[in-house]
């Protein structure tokens, strides 16, 4: 199959998280299987699973109990890791394997 | 409040600081030069809609447009058919945001005061519109002063002048009346900044000095009280948008050492009585203020307040000033013949020991109530015996649903969409 499958299918770390965001924000509608990697996770645009600042909240606290990773939103890294679960799942393993 | 022309920042002396930015002071003079000129420099057009993050460009967005004569229009929501529709709705218009003023911003020498009409109109801003298009509200200077020396009075210490951090946007009466308002009359300062998560709220506590208030609401407190953040001496916390749990309160005012007040206010009057959440759920209205009870809804009566303020909201009185607010008009229920107010039972639900947060709706007309419940480590039948003490049964929520959050919106509220969602309904 061409690059597409490669770009839609979550690696472990992504439906770890994936599972976590499902669970934390109670999204009842939407499977964590059925997250796509690259898709926006905040705004309205296509695509998008939609999410506010409220809901940036509540993963930043299960992100932090899971992983013990703080993020904070003032630092230009961790906006573009927002950006989708994929950039998510990069930047929190990325701050977990420099300790 | 005719004609009297008052200066912007008669409360600071040239030199002190209004805003911090990146750690370092805006002074006074400096926002007074940079308003000044921004008076001149703005398109010509009788709404200036102001959607400056940076409180720093709101503030001098704001005051140059108050200077000149112009209204800035606050709207509550950034959603592009909101915005778009505010356009049409008030086309001779100029949009401001921290883009557009990123080569504007130059720093003059100090001209003398910036004054401003008591009587003045400066801003519109918008109820949020759940049903129907947003509702435009008229704030003048001169009032929206005088509601903040009521405020003060009852959120801030006496005689200090605090260093403001806000996790609330300037565009809502909230953050408006605490960013603003609050700020020019006690002489005070407030972070630039809109910090969101914990650690973005500790660094912006420990990047201005004490005396320091933090001005947010329950759900970005909470995040803040679990992730148990270590704060810098903090002097009050502010909260406003939806009622506080009182173990919320109660853990935050362990955890820092602070007070935590609480404001009940509407986009109408801006704040109207404040409570400190641990010593009990009554509110006292502000001074020369008070609220008629009615089953319609209450009207609050302020002496500072052009004309009397009908409100959404039941309240029980214990004084003309005293009062509980017990449901919102249209809130009431009826389950078999019998009536009851959701909020009322929501506060009950909420008062049940191990119960963090709660919220009682009714799921479909004439159905009994359903709760969603953040209760980690007691039982559905401890709940359901704890209200069945104090309701009639028919109120006892059910299906009574653990969450492990509220889903609530941006402004802290729970969409009635999210919660049929929550509670697993199409």
């Amino acid at each position: 199959m061409p690059d597409s499958t490669a770009t839609l299918a979550q690696t472990g770390n992504e439906a770890a998280l994936a599972a976590l965001l499902v669970d934390a924000l109670n999204l009842q509608d939407v499977k964590a299987a059925d997250i796509t990697p690259t898709a926006p996770l905040f705004g309205h645009e296509n695509g998008s699973l939609g999410l506010d600042s409220i809901d940036a909240l509540e993963i930043a606290l299960a992100i932090q109990r899971k992983y013990g990773v703080e993020l904070r939103s003032a630092e230009p890294d961790t906006r573009s890791a927002f950006a989708s679960l994929r950039d998510l799942a990069a930047h929190v393993h990325g701050r977990l394997d420099r300790g | 409040m005719n004609g009297a022309a008052m200066p912007a920042f008669g409360a600071h002396a040239p030199q002190d600081v209004v805003v911090w930015q990146g750690g370092a002071g805006v002074t006074a003079a400096t926002l007074e030069a940079q308003a000044g000129d921004l008076a001149v420099a703005l398109p010509d057009a009788r709404h200036v809609i102001n959607l400056c993050d940076s409180r720093r460009n709101f503030l001098a967005v704001f005051l140059a447009a108050a200077h000149s004569g112009r209204v800035c229009l606050l709207p509550a929501s950034r959603a592009p058919q909101a915005l778009a529709e505010l356009r049409d709705e008030y086309p001779d218009h100029c949009v401001v945001t921290d883009e557009s003023l990123a080569g504007r911003v130059r720093t003059h020498a100090w001209r003398g005061p910036l004054q401003i009409d008591a009587a003045r109109l400066v801003a519109l801003t918008f109820t949020s519109g759940s049903t129907g298009r947003p509702q435009a509200h008229e704030k003048h200077w001169g009032c929206l002063l005088a509601t903040a020396a009521r405020a003060q009075e009852r959120l801030l210490p006496p005689g200090q002048r605090c260093n403001i951090v806000a996790t609330v946007p300037s565009q809502h009466m909230y953050g408006l009346e605490t960013t603003l308002s609050l700020v020019l009359l006690t002489g005070g300062a407030v972070s630039d900044g809109r910090p969101l998560l914990p650690a973005d709220v500790r660094q912006a506590l420990a990047d201005i000095p004490a005396p320091r208030v933090l001005v947010t609401t329950p759900a970005h407190l909470r995040a803040c009280v679990e992730a148990k953040l270590k704060l810098p001496a903090l002097e009050r916390i502010v909260s406003a948008t939806a009622p506080l749990a009182r173990p919320l309160a109660e853990a935050a005012e362990a955890l820092w050492h602070a007070r935590v007040h609480e404001i009940y206010g509407c986009t109408e009057a801006g704040s109207m009585a404040t409570r400190r959440t641990v010593e009990g759920d009554a509110w006292l209205a502000h001074a020369g203020a008070w609220f008629e009870s009615r089953e319609s809804g209450a009207i609050y009566h302020g002496s500072h307040l052009p004309a009397p303020i009908p409100l959404q909201d039941l309240l029980e009185s214990e004084t003309p000033r005293i009062f509980r607010l017990i449901g919102r008009a249209g809130d009431m229920i009826k389950v078999a013949g019998k009536r009851a107010s959701l909020a009322e039972l929501s506060r009950r639900l909420l008062a049940v020991p191990g119960v963090h947060d709660a919220v009682v709706f009714l799921p479909e007309e004439g159905a009994r109530p359903a709760a969603l419940v953040v209760a980690p480590g007691i039982s559905r039948e401890t709940i359901a015996a704890a209200l069945a003490a104090q309701v009639d049964p028919v109120f006892v929520p059910r299906p009574l649903r653990f969450v492990d959050t509220l889903p609530r919106n941006e402004s802290g509220k729970t969409p009635r969409a999210a919660l049929l969602a929550a509670l697993g309904v199409r």
